[in-house]
């Protein structure tokens, strides 16, 4: 693809949103300070599992400051919330499933008054007993976290996702090679350095207008309006900037904008609620913890015949986004492979461990690393190189996958996998890391693949709708559903639009995202705002545009296919060039409207939940990457030195972007391989700050390498194709793979940290509810 | 109770709670909400500012330590003629901005290393950071900024004094 052709897009361009965030301007809900402003804070549970037996909020409102209090009587139906399962409540109702889930709130002058109002409730707990393991949440006696269900299945099954291709059972009895093994991952938190909050301001209609830092604004706008009894139309959600989300501020957050509100239109007065660390981590749903048995069977040869992965996913005490979770997880199970047969099923249940949702990769970041661990410890069972063995097997434009869909263009996993051999000097490095003896330090290098599907997928009606317009000062506002918590879609927008216009990006302006002003687009999920949004965006440039060279051509005196563009000036063939302002001008003269909106809907695909087969993507990213690490065998601490990352993302649109996201992923990943471990015991988290929760540091990152391999993907704009989520996925195989080639000890158990590498296991800890009794009443 | 310190080169006088944090003048009393808050235990450097021209966490400094000193915090930091200092620009170019939320503790940071030396090497950056969370970026293009910045600098060597 030349890139001659563009001239903003696969460019060098700064983040649109880049100054006002380096000069501290930028304003995140927490630094909204609004004159008669009430502090809100909700009384958590301190239990994983009980029953509500006596709530009296009377006495919060004897202490001084305390303004209003709520209850989940506030809410129409209790404030019922969730999807794809209504299982939740703006406030618990009845009972409580998990430590921390807000159970009232109350609103006053201070922080401190809010604490005390919390303090002054009365609030009596039954303890029930709790499901705190996963793989014991379905058997006939546990404790009932779930409610009923209708086809009388156990209360704890929230969903089962399978992929069914062939019978992997006959198959793999005529494999001469067979591995079964198993591998666990432990639950995520998200990390994002600004935690959740929401401030709710009344209007004088009777409604209401909240600012949050939420993934999706339609989405608590759709919850205000039903468990507030709202009219749509007095209900407006503004998405400030947003401090990271990563998935995260995609499920509770939508709670606390309704808590804010119902708080605010009770006592009139603007109401904010700022989490606190400890809140934040207390309160949060993570990634989910997954227990992953997975079987293959090759050909001595090296050719993968058969795969079979029966996984149980611990969603925690509510739904949440799990059951679209596991089926991502169990689309992408096997791998980017070709099989004869396959068999997956992921099965969801509730605990009472927190409850999990989305999070980066978005259950492919936990099945990756189970198939690609049992990838390499097939590959070495078959003595074979991991890369080679991956090559031999890897999907290729042509393929049928074992879902059933003929992958027809844009798969560049091989080149990802070629490049990533090169610039790691892999050949060299296995040879020469394969002699070592000593017993102090050893080097290994890893390699892990992964496919991703583009998008929401068979999870969701996929569009998105754009508009854009020109202001009487020249510049164009554009505004979109699909909003930027930082991962940069504001910038990509920005840069479709100057493509299509022929303008000056700094001509731009991205609006932010506000639902009186942008359209539904779906949620900002699924790494999908580069193509359905920017699709969206370029629709709709491209419908202005066509107006703005009518008004050229009538200005110019010729056919409007004959009008050029020499930077942002307008030139046909006699006359002078005419600059932008003027045509924007003639055409409002003309009577032209100079607005537009752009529409754009993925391809239609098909997945059947019953059989296992379909198309369950319009597409897929594909990449490859290599760890080099350096273990000291004494402590068992891995040291990464080198990632070298190849990415099949299609066209490249806004490349410092891109590459942003490649390290931040790599870097979330090597949290997820080495160290990050949200332990429930007994239901309670055992780090609640980041002085007991750790993420890496600028020192344990390495400088990183990052190729993209830009493969035309024909629906996405340009050609581009998805980034956010793919990044971080392949990470962690590929450094516990690299564990292994240095140390021989293959680590099963995320994360590969001190204990797990040095001893081969997890020195048993006993747990405490301190810390997060302690910390849902810190200040 | 009454402190009086420089801030961003400007003498105040506020009159507040004794219990308090330099965090929590700064945004809650002031309103300067340019330095973040992101766990209050001095572990991500979000809430970073520069007392007495040393790096500091401001959640974990009490707010009558600062009296008679002089604090600079990302809204005092800019070019002499006030607008975004070169260390700014370059994180700007370098692409290290994404969430932002880290950001301004990032440039204090970036700032506090720029003030003892023009020389860094990228693991020195990379040490200078440890104090810094940032859950976005990898670090990589902030270790760039810094690294441009230092070499910006120390080619013009009277740079350091002009930009902050
Ligand atoms: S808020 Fe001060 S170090 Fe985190
Ligand atoms: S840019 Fe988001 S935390 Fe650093």
């Amino acid at each position: 693809m030349s890139d001659l052709q563009y001239k903003y897009i696969g460019k060098p361009a700064d983040r649109v949103d880049a100054l006002e965030k380096v000069t501290g301007a930028a304003k995140y809900v927490g630094d909204y300070y609004l004159p008669d402003m009430l502090y809100a804070r909700a009384l958590r549970s301190e239990l994983p599992h009980a029953r509500i037996k006596h709530l009296d909020t009377r006495p919060a409102l004897n202490v001084p400051g305390v303004i209003a209090v709520i209850t989940s009587e506030d809410f129409i139906d209790h404030g019922r919330f969730g999807f794809p399962v209504k299982d939740h409540f703006a406030l618990a109702f009845e009972k409580v499933r998990y430590v921390g889930q807000a159970i009232a709130a109350v609103a006053a002058e201070t922080p401190e008054a809010a604490l005390n109002g919390v303090k002054a409730i009365i609030c009596e707990l039954e303890p029930l007993p709790g499901v705190f393991d996963m793989d014991h949440a379905l058997d006939p006696d546990a404790p009932q976290v779930g409610f009923e269900r209708e086809d009388h299945k156990h209360p704890n099954f929230l969903d089962m996702s399978p992929v069914y291709k062939g019978d992997p059972d006959e198959v793999l009895k005529d494999c001469p090679v067979v591995l079964h093994e198993e591998y666990r991952t432990v639950h995520q938190e998200h990390s994002y350095l600004e935690t959740e909050g929401a401030l709710a301001i009344p209007t004088s209609d009777g409604g209401v207008t909240v600012y949050c830092n939420n993934q999706s604004p339609f989405i608590t706008k759709g919850n205000l309006v039903a468990v507030l009894g709202l009219d749509p139309i007095k209900v407006r959600v503004i998405q400030p900037h947003v401090g990271g989300s990563f998935g995260g501020k995609d499920d509770l957050n939508y709670l606390t904008a309704c808590q804010v509100a119902a708080l605010a239109l009770k006592a009139k007065r603007p109401v904010r609620m700022t989490f606190s660390r400890e809140e934040s981590m207390i309160a949060s749903y993570k990634r989910d913890a997954m227990h992953m048995r997975i079987t293959l069977g090759a050909d001595k040869d090296g050719t993968l015949r058969a795969c079979k992965a029966i996984h149980t996913l611990d969603s925690g005490a509510y739904s949440s986004q799990s059951p679209f979770t596991a089926w991502r997880a169990s689309i992408h199970a096997m791998g980017a492979y070709r099989y004869d047969a396959v068999k997956v099923e992921v099965t969801s249940v509730y605990t009472n461990n927190g409850f999990s949702g989305a999070f980066r990769g978005f259950g492919n970041t936990e099945a990756c690393f189970g198939i690609e661990s049992a990838i390499d410890e097939l590959a070495e069972k078959l003595g074979m190189d991991p890369i080679d063995f991956r090559l031999k097997n890897c999907l290729r434009v042509g393929d049928v996958t074992p879902h059933g869909q003929k992958l027809t263009e844009s798969v560049g996993l091989v080149e990802c996998l070629e490049t990533v051999r090169k610039l790691s000097d892999w050949d060299r490095k296995r040879a020469e890391y394969a002699r070592q003896t000593s017993q102090d330090t050893r080097c290994g290098i890893g390699v892990a693949v992964l496919f991703h599907g583009t998008s929401l997928g068979a999870e969701g009606v996929d569009c998105a709708t754009n508009t854009i317009e020109i202001l009487p000062d020249y510049s164009v506002a554009c505004a979109s559903g699909l909003t930027d918590y930082g991962q940069g879609p504001r910038t990509v927008y920005t840069l479709i639009t100057a493509e299509e216009l022929g303008i000056s990006p700094e001509r731009v302006r991205i609006l932010l995202a506000d639902t009186d002003t942008a359209i539904d687009s779906g949620p900002t999920v699924a790494s999908r705002s580069t193509i359905l949004a920017g699709n969206a965006m370029r629709v709709a440039a491209q419908t202005l545009a066509r107006t703005l060279n009518f008004a050229a051509a009538d200005m110019l005196k010729c056919e409007p296919q004959r009008v050029m563009r020499i930077g942002e000036a307008y030139v046909g063939p006699n006359e002078e060039p005419v600059s932008w302002e003027k045509v924007v001008d003639h055409a409002r003269s003309m009577g032209l409207v100079l607005s537009a909106h752009g529409k754009w809907s993925a391809p239609e695909i098909h997945w059947d939940h019953h059989k296992g087969t379909g198309t369950p993507y319009f597409g897929y990213h594909f990449a490859a990457q290599v760890a080099e690490v350096q273990v000291d065998l004494r402590i068992g601490k891995t040291q990464v030195l080198n990632i070298w990352a190849a990415h099949d993302t299609g066209k490249v649109i806004f490349p410092q972007g891109a590459l942003g996201q490649v390290y931040g992923g790599i870097t979330q990943g090597l949290g997820y391989a080495l160290m990050e471990e949200a332990i429930y015991a007994d239901g309670y988290l055992q780090s609640v700050n980041f002085d007991t929760y750790l993420i890496p540091t600028s020192m344990d990152v390495p400088d990183m390498t990052a190729r993209f391999v830009e493969t035309n993907f024909s629906p996405g704009p340009y050609g581009a194709k998805n980034i956010a989520e793919p990044a971080m996925v392949p990470t962690a195989p590929a450094i516990v793979n690299a564990i292994y080639h240095a140390t021989g000890k293959r680590i099963r158990v995320l994360p590969a940290d001190l204990e797990r590498v040095a001893l081969g296991k997890s020195l048993h800890k006993r747990g405490s509810p301190v810390s997060c009794k302690v910390g849902l009443k810190v200040k | 109770m009454e402190i009086t310190f420089i801030l961003n080169r400007q003498k105040v006088r506020v009159d507040v709670p004794a219990d308090i944090t330099l965090l929590s003048l700064l945004r809650d009393y002031l309103h300067m909400t340019g330095t973040k808050v992101g766990c209050e235990v001095g572990e991500c450097g979000a809430c970073s500012v520069l007392l007495d021209g040393k790096l500091v966490d401001s959640c974990l400094v009490l707010a009558p330590q600062v009296e008679g000193r002089e604090v600079i915090t990302i809204e005092g930091v800019c070019a002499e003629d006030g607008s975004p200092s070169d260390l700014q620009k370059n994180f700007i170019s370098a692409g290290a901005v994404q969430c932002g939320y880290c950001i301004p503790g990032m440039v204090m940071a970036g700032e506090a290393l720029l003030r003892k030396t023009l020389k860094p090497t990228r693991s020195e950056i990379r040490e200078a950071l440890t104090g810094n969370l940032c859950r976005c970026t990898g670090y990589q293009q902030i270790v760039d900024a810094i690294e441009m910045t230092a070499k910006q600098r120390s080619q013009t060597q009277s740079g350091r004094d002009k930009n902050v």
